[in-house]
């Protein structure tokens, strides 16, 4: 008779999502499906934003309404700001964040659903875990990414960061927002089985207010004169925001995992 | 097609029709408000063109209501059927998913007339204030929330459970749309350039008000009408 | 926290082979529909420990339909297939626990090799798989010495035997057998026969469904439920 040591007790949740995750760190570190795929598409959007920007990023404006009414060349020159400001350049940088992560987060339900794995999971461990498990992993992928882009962007584009310990709670609170929305995106289109082009549909609507937020953030990370509690509010509703979509999410997706 | 409980549409007693009356009802106060909209109201000041533009608002105000009370009602039967055993059948989900297409359809609705307005108003058609940011994403949403339902069309139960998990996780930017968009994009146009309906004349009141009434209506109706519809074509397939 | 409280107070203990377990099975008036299609109405068995059930009847006839709603993957249009142990209704969760299933459609990993598929389950189901249990689950099963091959590079045969080894990995009561013996080989199906065979003399009780129409594997039981018309 086989018998591996039974324990009393089933395993709990927080350790069926963590094998979860684990096993899908293990299978990723193995195939690098996802890595590779949001790599290639990060580092081929980066070079297309280096070529795209070359010219706006050397670009210079002046705000007409600051200048004084007989203008010598002399006080233009001294209004002279950069056309693309840094709130500007972290816009595009999300927009690069969330169409990275976009190619690559799929992979984590598409790959269950395509292979037929559902039914191993669905008889071994609870819904909830699954979504933690996955929610974990692809919050782990969005952060490597984002880990690596940022500053490779910040070379090409020359953003600066502002406040740093600001700047990484500002980028961090975006990448639990991405990672949220992508991984109940992900359950709903892999079930859907209509992957890439759904995936996107479903998860870009869901983002487009988050990016408003992160926008409003950044003009209060680089607006210079900012009171801690503009911070407080700017980062609290970002993270708000990721906390409500994973709470709801977290109710909700056994009716999406279940048959 | 059956229900996932074991009722079934088509064998339910067939729709009853209500009362006409309230639609006659609501041909009237319609027609009452396109005449209104002209004749009654005056052309407001402070609008340009003599502020005759600003009769748009007598049919684009009532369908920007309307989009997001159609919204909340679509979420309401989405989780009634996740939710409720008792109405965890498809007559809920063609409840949430017709409320959520009329809002796609009202939303559409206010974003043309709201476009036409601006761009009568202001000379663009679009500059990005926080209500037209706001119906466009939301009109995103409505759009996506279509086509996931269109992605799953032949699987009516998953279609039913997934759609109503979309509208559940929509309703977060939703949310978020109602309560901080507006702020945030404030801050970006200082120029607020929405009026406040205090300023309002007794003359507008007389026709806006009976407007929201009158779009209402219509909204129950077409509700009633897409019902009956998605019905009829349940207890087709479920003859043949 | 209250769900694994009562898995624990319906778990044997180790040393008890009382049959405390008290399995049983019941089909009550089970009807199934896929859209407009009735796969099967108004199904009714029972099984209980120590028994084996068979379910027959032609393709498409709903043999997996029926293994699913009993191991809890699916629901019923109508009735219920009611699982329990020591006079309790499983729940979700103690199915899972309870429960040992194999089927066509289950699919491991083909990326990880056979022992980290074993070992990613045993790790769910909360059991402990060290080195030596994995051993002998793998020659259990005909697998020895492959457990470090990846589950990719597998034959249909021995991945069949896999899913025996996954089934088996919580030793679970009660065992579902979706075409037990598909892609097998001589040596294969006598292994799944031994399996059945332990299954039956379990300590602290064991209970099989199988879903086939192999002529001999119908032999396997009297307690039989023929599905499709004439039924």
């Amino acid at each position: 008779m086989i018998r591996g040591a039974v324990q009393p007790d089933a395993a709990g949740w927080a350790s069926q999502a963590r094998a979860l995750f684990l096993k899908d760190v293990r299978a990723e570190l193995r195939t690098r499906v996802a890595l590779s795929s949001v790599g290639l598409f990060t580092f081929a959007a980066l070079l297309l934003i280096a070529l795209a920007t070359r010219v706006l990023k050397e670009t210079l404006t002046v705000d007409l309404a600051r200048l004084p009414e007989a203008v010598t060349s002399e006080q233009i020159r001294a209004h002279m700001l950069p056309a693309w400001d840094d709130p500007g350049k972290m816009g595009l940088l999300w927009v690069l964040l969330i169409f990275s992560a976009f190619a690559g987060l799929a992979h984590s339900f598409v790959h269950e659903e395509e292979a037929g794995t559902t039914l191993a999971l669905r008889l071994s461990m609870a819904p909830g875990a699954v979504y933690a498990g996955k929610l974990c992993f692809n919050l782990a992928v969005v952060l490597c990414v984002a880990a690596i882009a940022t500053p490779a962007y910040v070379l090409i584009t020359g953003l600066h960061t502002g406040p740093i310990a600001e700047f990484l709670v500002l980028m961090i609170a975006g990448c639990l927002g991405l990672g949220a929305v992508a991984t109940i995106v992900a359950a709903l289109a892999a079930k859907a089985r209509g992957t890439g082009g759904l995936f996107g549909a479903l998860g870009l609507p869901l983002l487009i207010v988050f990016e408003l937020m992160l926008l409003n953030a950044a003009n209060t990370l680089y607006g210079g004169d900012v009171t801690p509690l503009q911070s407080i509010k700017d980062f609290g509703g970002l993270i708000s925001y990721s906390v409500l979509l994973i709470a709801v999410s977290a109710v909700t997706f056994h009716f999406v995992w279940e048959e | 097609m059956d229900l996932t409980n074991g009722r079934n549409i088509a064998s339910s007693a067939p729709a009853r029709v209500p009362g006409a009356w309230w639609k006659y009802a609501c041909g009237a106060l319609m027609c009452y408000v396109i005449y209104g909209a002209f004749f009654i109201a005056d052309g407001a000041a402070g609008f340009g063109k003599g502020g005759d533009n600003a009769r748009a608002v007598f049919f684009h105000v009532p369908s920007a209501v309307l989009s997001s009370l159609c919204y909340f009602i679509g979420v309401v039967y989405a989780g009634m059927y996740l939710f409720s055993s008792r109405y965890n059948n498809l007559e809920t989900d063609a409840k949430s998913s017709i409320a959520m297409e009329l809002g796609l359809l009202f939303c559409t609705l206010a974003t043309i007339t709201g476009s036409i307005f601006a761009g009568i108003q202001w000379g663009v058609f679009w500059n990005w204030d926080p209500r037209e940011t706001s119906i466009v994403i939301m009109l995103l949403l409505y759009a996506s929330y279509v086509v996931l339902r269109l992605a799953l069309a032949g699987r009516p139960e998953v279609r039913a459970r997934l759609s109503a998990v979309y509208a559940l996780v929509a309703v977060v930017p939703a949310q978020f749309l109602i309560w901080a968009v507006p702020r945030l994009l404030a801050g970006m146009h200082p120029t607020d350039t929405l009026q406040t309906s205090s300023g309002l004349s007794l003359h507008y009141k007389l026709v806006l008000y009976p407007a929201f009434l009158a779009f209402l209506l219509v909204f129950v109706w077409l509700f009633q009408l897409r019902l009956r519809a998605i019905k009829l074509v349940s207890r087709r397939e479920a003859v043949s | 926290m209250s769900k694994q409280v009562e898995i624990a107070s319906i778990l044997p203990r180790e040393s008890a082979a009382v049959s405390a377990w008290d399995l049983f099975v019941q089909l009550d008036r089970i009807t199934h529909r896929f859209g407009s299609r009735t796969v099967f109405e108004g199904v009714t068995e029972a099984a209980q420990e120590g028994e084996i059930l068979v379910v027959s009847g032609a393709n498409g006839s709903g043999k997996s339909t029926l293994l699913r709603i009993i191991a809890g993957l699916l629901t019923p249009t109508s009735g219920r297939a009611i699982v329990s142990a020591a006079g309790t209704e499983l729940n979700g969760a103690q199915r899972r626990r309870l429960i040992g299933y194999v089927a066509p459609d289950l699919v491991l990993y083909r990326e990880l090799t056979g022992a980290e598929n074993l070992q990613f389950f045993a790790e769910l189901h909360g059991v402990r798989a060290d080195r030596a249990m994995l051993v002998d689950l793998l020659t259990r099963v005909g697998l020895r010495g492959r457990g470090r091959d990846a589950v990719g590079g597998y034959s249909s045969g021995m991945r069949q035997r896999l899913k025996y080894a996954f089934a088996l990995l919580h030793d679970p009561p009660i065992l579902l057998l979706d075409e037990p013996t598909a892609n097998l080989d001589t040596n294969g199906v006598a292994i799944v026969e031994e399996i059945v065979k332990a299954q039956q003399m379990r300590p602290g009780g064991g209970l099989t469904i199988v879903a086939t129409n192999e002529p001999r594997e119908l032999e396997w039981s009297a307690r039989r439920v023929h599905l499709g018309p004439g039924a």
